[in-house]
């Protein structure tokens, strides 16, 4: 089977040779590849020793600085390496090269013309001058160029303050322009393209930098932007009107050197300079993201992401960058209480916590159950645990389920995505199981496909067939296509063993019912199977082959501190009092409790959990408390507090903490949250150690159980992942199901699939 | 005037308030005790007095209706009495009866600072939190 | 702040010296303009004054749009196939690029879909996306990018008057209003009976048999009004007319006969030193 590589890549190549100035063809495919993976050297290539590396690096001058750098490099990326800044528009760190901004230009010495450093690859003893009279003018006319058609609308244009253009006009341009020919012809005007309900475009002042459209073909994976039309009249868009349908799409704002992308929730709300910003992670799905919150006047006005090479890259998904309007929406403000007629009235704090702790105290302890959704941080989950623990209650499970045969949830490695996101660039070979990991972990998909590109990653598919935006070998829809894998009875089963490091990607929705055993322990026995096939050959003796991806950002913490996955315990049970934390997917109802059950539902939404609590208190959500969160990496990350909780919210743990006050006996010792962070250590010291990955151990012992008994029998059903079209990425939590940017999304997409253009 | 003069409008004011209790009741109210020519009443019950003995100014004033005790208030004088009182006509509603048009509304007293009734401003923008509400209260 | 100030210093010195030069210039060239000034009154046209010495022509922005509205000739609705025909030059064209680099077919299927159908439907793009298996943007950008693909509908034939400087030089504005009030379009326009469009096209590379014209595939050279009368009657009666120089050219050789190479071309060694 042929498989077309580097498509994407090439094709922006050939874009840009068509229609930019002579000078791009200076770019090399080769040189493109490299410029991408120098940004961030591939953990082989670091790994290795460097006495067997001969040092063949390159020596030049910048600003008279010594440099060496290996070849490929570019002049740009040279100059970076002292500190010297040059400015640019066209080039990024994480794009192929385009070359046609022609803002970095530099001298070089012997150079007949100025070089556009970005594209230059260095070479010996070159020496650049990037503040000399030619570079300067260079700039400046550069400059000049740009903003010969760019509107000066600063005042009313949302990049204002945080505009590459306003800032390197500032440094490198001049103070006047030589075009006075406005006063005849007006500056070029494009009509604005409608490319979704996420990001707004005012097309007259793109600078044609391209970094859209390469965001698009080569991180996103959707070829739907490009350059349309030739020289003066040349213009970026989509061509036929049409949704930029990337679960990526926000991105793009984000690259946009200029105005001409921004974002349309955030427009017109908020200026940069009057923008609080809290560092913090992500929640909407379970990579756990590094976000930047922005606030203004106790409001999250938008979020942005936080580079971190280990998660993110500098990329979010959709989900984590619009949702946060959902944090103003729904929300529990005031603690309620169900009155005499059975109808809920919001009540003060002291008479909420007095009335719950009247219904707790009245039930023997092992009548009592915990349910916690999958936004739960572990502060709190720790602090419920031990209040219900003090009680006698032992039934503390998750919403998110998960097989509890063989070694099940109490082996770490058994439930965490071993390999770390990084993995994903040295693997090569991914095989996902029932996960549609493009929606489930958006970030983690565009990781895969960066490898895919450049590193010949080869992707594997067992379950649903959905467009994850690069191609892979689709094994079958079954359990049975995975059971023969596992067998090495597939056809692809010789092909794939040949693999010196696999990945096996076990998506946690497909994990949910009776047939997750079997999916598990089949996952287990082809990864083992994998492994010794390549461990012969792989040098890496501890290369981790089983991985597992989770859905919610808790989901890992809780599992952590000794939560049960799944309601199965509490179905049998049928407590008498029900403390839901977070809860809203809806796995318990009513009918699975006891007739006169007391439901404590506490929380930041009113969701499905609020609909069916008698007590509901109102909590905090992420971005309003200072919490842990553990990703499905097993990486302790801590999210801060950008506002205060609304109304009469309060932080998770301090409701629990104060709820043990009212109940006799139950009375915590926790005052500050550093006692609960002690706590924390006492329990898992890996739940401190923010930004560390705490790797598992024990994957002998845990699968020796598995191989040990029988293989789960399984219904042979579809492995069909929740999430299989754009529509059904935006809503998947009570924050984003409150978002009406969510909604707008869905409508979108839906609208998207109708239109005769939907194919790209 | 004479000291005599003065003791004759203090009796003249004791008499027509229905003698010294209820004068130093009216007192008590009013901070005031004068005698004048009753002119009218409104609907409400207050009285409206005339005397051009004092001086302008003071020749027309008005005594509560008993009712409101010390929650009077100069607002609760409907319109037509208020401009006799303030000089705009000398004719009272009485001797020339205001036109009744359809489009005017009842007087009504100005509640601002009384227990209740009284009006608060409100915002009409929308809140930074929408609160959830559960299904009864919504 | 340094550099920033060194940089100010250096460019106020500068302006001022461009200050000193354009103080000469003024008086020098001050009587001149003034009379220019005088001139331009007389002719009635008002121009508004350049503070700077540099000009710019006026943008002659292209008679298309580069984004795609549907209409009820252009939608995807109305669907396009390469006829039987087509379809083997389809093949052969596909058969000389490798099977990755399909994608350099783009540019020659596109004509081929062009020359099939008169102009290039957005269907036609979709149906050479398909087939060289690439997004369609980038056949998008393809077909914008190139003025040759013409992607609102035409008339059957397409006269494109060249008036590039030396085809301008020799009449080719004359000619251009010529065709125009013959065939009452505008350029950019297609005549009622869908016979001709017009454009107006930058150089075509006949500047020696200037002025020109193309209409389709043939170039008709060296015109006169009267030539150009007979051409489009031609094309108006369906015969089409011999391309070429209409002056008694072969081809771009002198009017007047050769005035150079006239005689036998020497043999080698000539012009070389004895001793060579």
């Amino acid at each position: 089977m042929i498989r077309p590589r580097g498509r994407m890549l090439n094709t922006v190549c050939s874009v840009a040779h068509h229609h930019f100035n002579p000078s791009s063809s200076l770019v090399l495919p080769t040189t493109t590849t490299r410029s991408l993976s120098l940004g961030q050297p591939l953990l082989q290539a670091a790994k290795q020793p460097p006495a067997v590396v001969p040092d063949n690096r390159v020596e030049l001058f910048i600003d008279d600085k010594r440099v060496l750098c290996e070849p490929g490099t570019t002049v740009l990326q040279a100059a970076a390496m002292v500190g010297v800044e040059i400015p640019r528009f066209c080039y990024h760190d994480r794009l192929s090269i385009a070359g046609n901004c022609r803002m970095c230009l530099v001298e070089v010495e012997k150079s007949v013309k100025p070089v556009a450093s970005c594209a230059m690859p260095v070479m010996k003893g070159m020496r650049v001058k990037t503040n000399s009279v030619a570079t300067r003018k260079a700039r400046e006319g550069v400059m000049e160029f740009l903003l010969m058609n760019h509107p000066l609308d600063c005042p009313i244009c949302d990049q204002a303050g945080e505009c590459d253009l306003q800032d390197q006009s500032m440094m490198f341009g001049n103070d006047r322009s030589r075009f006075t020919d406005i006063k005849f012809e007006g500056k070029r005007a494009v009509e604005d393209k409608n490319i979704g309900p996420l990001v707004k475009t005012i097309m007259t002042r793109c600078i044609h930098c391209t970094r859209c459209i390469r965001f698009a073909s080569e991180v996103a994976g959707v070829d739907d932007l490009g350059t349309t039309g030739r020289g003066g009249d040349m213009q970026v868009g989509t061509y036929v009107e049409k949704l930029f349908a990337s679960e990526l799409s926000g991105n793009v704002i984000d690259l946009c050197p200029v105005g001409a992308l921004t974002s349309k929730p955030y427009a017109f709300t908020a200026r940069p300079w009057e923008i609080r910003k809290c560092e913090t992670v992500d929640v909407m799905d379970a990579l756990g993201s590094n976000i930047v919150v922005n606030t203004r006047g106790g409001e999250v006005m938008r979020v942005l992401p936080r580079p971190n090479e280990d998660v993110n890259e500098e990329w979010i998904s959709d989900k984590t960058r619009f949702a946060y309007d959902g944090l103003k929406r729904q929300r529990l403000t005031l603690p309620m209480l169900k009155n005499a007629q059975g109808v809920l009235e919001p009540v003060d704090w002291e008479a909420a916590l007095t009335g719950i702790a009247a219904k707790v105290s009245r039930v023997e302890g092992r009548e009592i159950a915990a349910l916690v959704g999958g936004l739960c941080d572990v502060e709190s989950l720790v602090v419920l645990k031990d209040l219900l623990n003090r009680l006698g209650c032992e039934t503390l499970c998750t919403e998110e389920a998960f097989p509890m045969n063989a070694a099940g949830t109490d082996v770490r490695s058994n439930y965490l995505l071993n390999t770390k996101i990084t993995g994903v660039e040295e693997a090569d070979l991914v095989i996902l199981i029932g996960t549609n990991i493009r929606f489930e972990a958006p970030v983690l998909n565009a990781r895969i496909r960066k490898a895919y590109l450049h590193n010949n990653l080869r992707v594997a598919v067992v379950g649903k067939k959905t467009d994850l935006h690069y191609e892979y070998d689709h094994v079958g829809d079954t359990i049975q296509a995975l059971e023969q894998l596992a067998n090495g009875e597939h056809k692809l089963s010789k092909d794939l063993a040949k693999a010196k490091k696999p990945m096996i990607i076990v998506g946690s929705s497909s994990l949910q019912d009776a047939d997750g055993a079997a999916i598990l322990a089949n996952a287990i026995v082809l990864a083992d199977k994998l492994k010794s096939g390549s461990s012969s050959g792989s040098s890496d003796h501890d290369w981790k082959v089983l991985n597992v991806l989770h859905r919610h950002a808790g989901q890992v913490g809780a599992l952590d501190v000794g939560y049960t996955p799944g309601a199965g315990k509490i179905k049998e049970l049928k407590p008498r009092v029900l403390y839901m934390l977070g809860a809203d997917a809806g796995v318990v109802t009513r009918k699975d409790l006891a007739a006169d059950a007391f439901v404590i539902y506490q929380g930041h939404h009113g969701d499905a959990g609020a609909e069916i609590a008698d007590a509901v208190l109102p909590g905090a959500a992420y971005t309003e408390k200072s919490a842990t969160y553990v990703n499905t990496e097993g990486r302790a990350q801590r999210a801060n507090v950008a506002v205060t909780p609304p109304g009469m919210a309060r932080e998770d743990w301090k409701i629990l903490r104060a709820l043990s006050e009212f109940i006799p006996g139950a009375s915590l010792p926790y005052e500050k949250l550093e006692d609960v962070r002690h706590r924390m250590a006492d329990i898992a010291p890996h739940l401190l150690r923010y930004g560390a990955v705490e790797e598992a151990n024990y994957f002998k012992q845990s699968h020796a159980l598995v191989h040990g008994s029988k293989r789960p029998s399984h219904s042979g059903r579809a492995l069909a992942p929740p999430q299989t079209v754009l529509e059904d990425f935006y809503m998947t939590d009570s924050i984003s199901r409150a978002s009406r940017t969510m909604a707008k999304c869905i409508q979108a997409a839906r609208h998207h699939k109708t239109t005769k253009y939907s194919v790209s | 005037m004479s000291l005599v003069d003065k003791l004759g409008n203090l009796i003249r004011a004791v008499k027509q308030n229905g003698g010294l209790f209820k004068s130093i009741r009216t007192f008590y109210f009013t901070d005031d005790l004068k005698w004048g020519t009753h002119v009218g009443t409104d609907k409400y019950g207050n009285r409206y007095f005339e005397n051009n003995y004092y001086f302008m100014g003071r020749n027309r004033w008005v005594l509560f209706n008993d009712a409101f005790r010390l929650e009077y208030d100069g607002s609760q004088i409907p319109p037509e009495w208020h401009q006799w009182m303030h000089y705009t006509t000398d004719k009272t509603p009485i001797e020339r009866p205001p036109v009744q048009h359809r489009w005017m509304v009842q007087h009504e007293e100005n509640k601002t600072g009384s227990s209740k009734d009284t009006y608060y401003p409100y915002s009409t923008t929308r809140t930074k939190i929408e609160s959830w509400m559960p299904k009864n209260l919504r | 702040m340094s550099v920033k100030n060194q940089q100010h210093t250096q460019r106020s010195k500068e302006f001022s010296f461009d200050g000193f030069i354009g103080f000469v210039d003024r008086i020098l060239i001050g009587q001149l303009k003034m009379l220019a000034s005088i001139a331009r009154m007389v002719i009635g046209k008002a121009a508004p004054a350049l503070t700077r010495p540099i000009t710019t022509t006026s943008s002659v922005l292209s008679s298309h749009i580069f984004v795609h509205r549907d209409t009820p000739q252009n939608n995807p609705d109305i669907p396009f196939d390469f006829s039987g025909e087509n379809l083997k030059r389809v093949d052969a064209i596909l058969a000389m690029f490798p099977e990755e680099h399909k994608k350099a077919a783009i540019i020659p299927l596109l004509d081929l879909a062009q020359r099939q159908h008169g102009w290039l439907p957005i269907s036609a793009m979709h149906k050479v996306a398909e087939i060289v298996d690439s997004p369609r943007m980038r056949v998008y950008e393809v077909a914008t990018f190139y003025t040759m693909f013409n992607r609102q509908p035409m008339g059957k034939h397409h006269i494109q008057v060249c008036t590039t400087t030396p085809c301008m030089l020799c009449g080719a504005e004359g000619v251009r209003e010529h065709i125009k009030t013959k065939l009452g379009i505008k350029v950019g326009e297609t005549t009622p009976d869908k016979m001709f469009t017009l454009s107006e096209v930058e150089c075509l590379g006949a500047c020696v048999n200037a002025p020109m014209i193309q209409v389709d595939d043939d170039f008709y050279e060296d015109l006169s009004l009267k030539d150009v009368d007979e051409i489009l009657d031609a094309f108006k009666a369906g015969k089409r007319p011999k391309p070429g120089p209409r002056n008694g050219r072969t081809c771009s050789e002198p009017l007047t006969g050769l005035t150079s190479l006239t005689e036998e071309p020497k043999g080698p060694g000539f012009g070389l030193q004895a001793g060579l």
